[in-house]
């Protein structure tokens, strides 16, 4: 799969382990991995098998004891597992402090926590201490944190837990928006249907090793359609409000389908991912992916 | 960095954690300085108060944090860059507050055998050691190394006494330079020169020990 920002390098994980303290057994051993850019990685395992201290060590939380990582971002984010409010700080305070850490400017920053913490549906507690918030409150501000300055490696460790249904469908459109952009998200969630047909990869954690990095496989969306990657050539029902770059991926244009305000959109094969891409970094709602052959051109079936 | 201290900063600040230490410094200073005493003595008195506030004050900057608020922060702005941060917030502030007593003490204590200038900047280097090997000592009591509070807090006050009365300690010596010199005295550039020395060897060794004991 191509990326938009194929610059940059994956993280690489080669013979990773960790333990805790100098003599402590061994929590993961031996894991290699490599996550590029532009990926959703799922990290599944049962409890207790190391997928939390896996996520740790990708965002740079822990340092392994042995084997090395290497290419992780500047601009990394962590989503906790549990966020415990205890600083002595504002919603917005915080947000501010974390976006500078981040390496954005106060203005910037400021402006940001309050886009953040609205897209959430919290920006009436950004002047509320953090210690007065309520847990899914709290979990709002942790995920706007990680969001905030545009993360290229976004970690987040079962970061929908506490979220109420709206502030989880936004953050599963933010990560969306994220790996759109280039960026690489890893997450762990008990729900097996977070995010479910997206993961490009799933690494399975059990007994202390990084059991399984699955190929890719084809996104359930796409799969149920039809083979975009034929080379026939591929339609796009979308619908959204939001301006699309132009010139679009492949020179696609859009037509508009006068039933529901949706736009159809045909493109070249080879470039019905980076439109996809873009449609949904854009926000826009996808409704149908399919191949464009002789005869299934006319009318909406 | 800039922003990882201003992180640091607001914590302390806001927290209030910083009162208790301040007044400990405050009473310490108001006990054993008192005005027209000699002032290279009443200086190096102010700046061995100075050792165990800053060995409290850097023990509460590495542990302000919870755990989770800390991994967020190490992730953000990289582990080793948040623990040198929150070490040198809590060893930066205590050296403000030294400075100030040190302005309070040359401008209220007996000049005669040293000029102001000269009294300042001893006092000033004094001041600075001591912080700093005070700062040591409360890195070396705290997170990584020690995680259980009762003995963290033991080793700051042992760890802290210690090192005012230890040969060889930076602090030792700046202190005793001052409180000896009878009129003029040499600045104390080589035990605050040691001082330094010894707080960003123990930085290093902290930050590193972070990656691997916790």
């Amino acid at each position: 799969m191509s990326t938009i920002v194929g610059a940059r390098e994956p993280v690489r994980l080669a013979g990773v382990g960790r333990r805790y303290g100098p003599r402590g057994p061994w929590v993961l051993r031996g894991v290699d991995a490599e996550l590029p850019a532009g990926r959703l990685v799922r990290v599944a395992g049962a409890n207790g098998t190391g997928k939390s201290t896996l996520l740790r060590l990708v965002a740079g939380v822990d340092a392994p004891a042995e084997g090395r990582i290497t290419g992780r971002p500047a601009r990394t984010a962590y989503v906790p597992e549990r966020f415990p409010p205890a600083l002595p700080f504002t919603a917005r305070d915080y947000l501010v402090h974390l976006g500078r850490v981040q390496g954005l400017r106060t203005g910037p920053a400021r402006a940001r926590a309050g886009e953040w913490l609205a897209r959430f549906g919290a920006e009436a507690y950004a002047g509320t201490p953090l210690t007065a918030l309520s847990k899914g409150t709290a979990q709002k501000v942790a995920v706007a944190q990680a969001l905030l300055a545009d993360p290229e490696l976004l970690v987040l460790d079962e970061a929908w837990t506490g979220l109420d249904p709206e502030a989880r469908a936004e953050l599963d459109a933010a990560v969306r928006e994220r790996v759109a952009a280039g960026a690489t998200a890893l997450f762990v969630d008990h729900d097996p249907h977070r995010l479910a047909g997206e993961p490009d990869t799933t690494l399975t954690v059990g007994a202390g090793r990084v059991l399984a990095d699955a190929p890719p496989p084809v996104p359930a969306l796409l799969r149920s359609a039809a083979p975009v990657r034929a080379p026939s050539p591929v339609r796009i029902v979308a619908s959204g409000d939001r301006p699309l770059p132009d010139p679009l991926p492949g020179g696609a244009a859009g037509a508009p389908l006068a039933a529901d305000g949706a736009v159809l959109f045909h493109v070249a094969a080879a470039h019905s991912d980076d439109l996809l891409r873009a449609l949904l970094a854009a926000a826009w709602h996808v409704h149908r992916v399919e191949p464009l052959r002789a005869g299934a051109d006319g009318g909406r079936p | 960095m800039t922003a990882l201290l201003r992180y640091h900063s607001g914590l302390f600040l806001r927290s209030q954690r910083w009162l208790a230490p301040l007044l400990l410094y405050a009473a310490l200073v108001a006990v054993g300085v008192r005005p027209g005493d000699p002032v290279l003595g009443s200086l190096g008195i102010a700046a061995a108060g100075l050792l165990p506030v800053a060995a409290w004050s850097v023990r509460i900057c590495l542990t302000q944090e919870a755990a989770a608020a800390r991994a967020v922060t190490a992730a953000a702005g990289g582990r080793a860059r948040a623990h040198l941060a929150a070490l040198l917030t809590g060893a930066g502030w205590p050296v403000l507050a030294g400075a100030v007593a040190v302005g309070a003490v040359t401008g209220t204590g007996d000049l005669a055998g040293t000029g102001g200038p000269a009294a300042l900047l001893a006092g000033l280097l004094a001041t600075t050691a001591c912080a700093l090997t005070g700062g040591a000592v409360g890195a070396l009591v705290s997170r990584p190394f020690v995680k259980a509070t009762g003995w963290s807090v033991a080793g700051l006050l042992l760890g802290s006494l210690l090192v005012l009365v230890t040969t060889g300690s930076p602090a030792k010596h700046a202190v005793a330079a001052l409180v000896a010199a009878e009129g003029a005295t040499r600045p104390p550039w080589a035990s605050c020169a040691a001082a330094v020395l010894l707080a960003a060897v123990t930085a290093a060794v902290s930050c590193r020990a972070g990656a691997r004991r916790e």
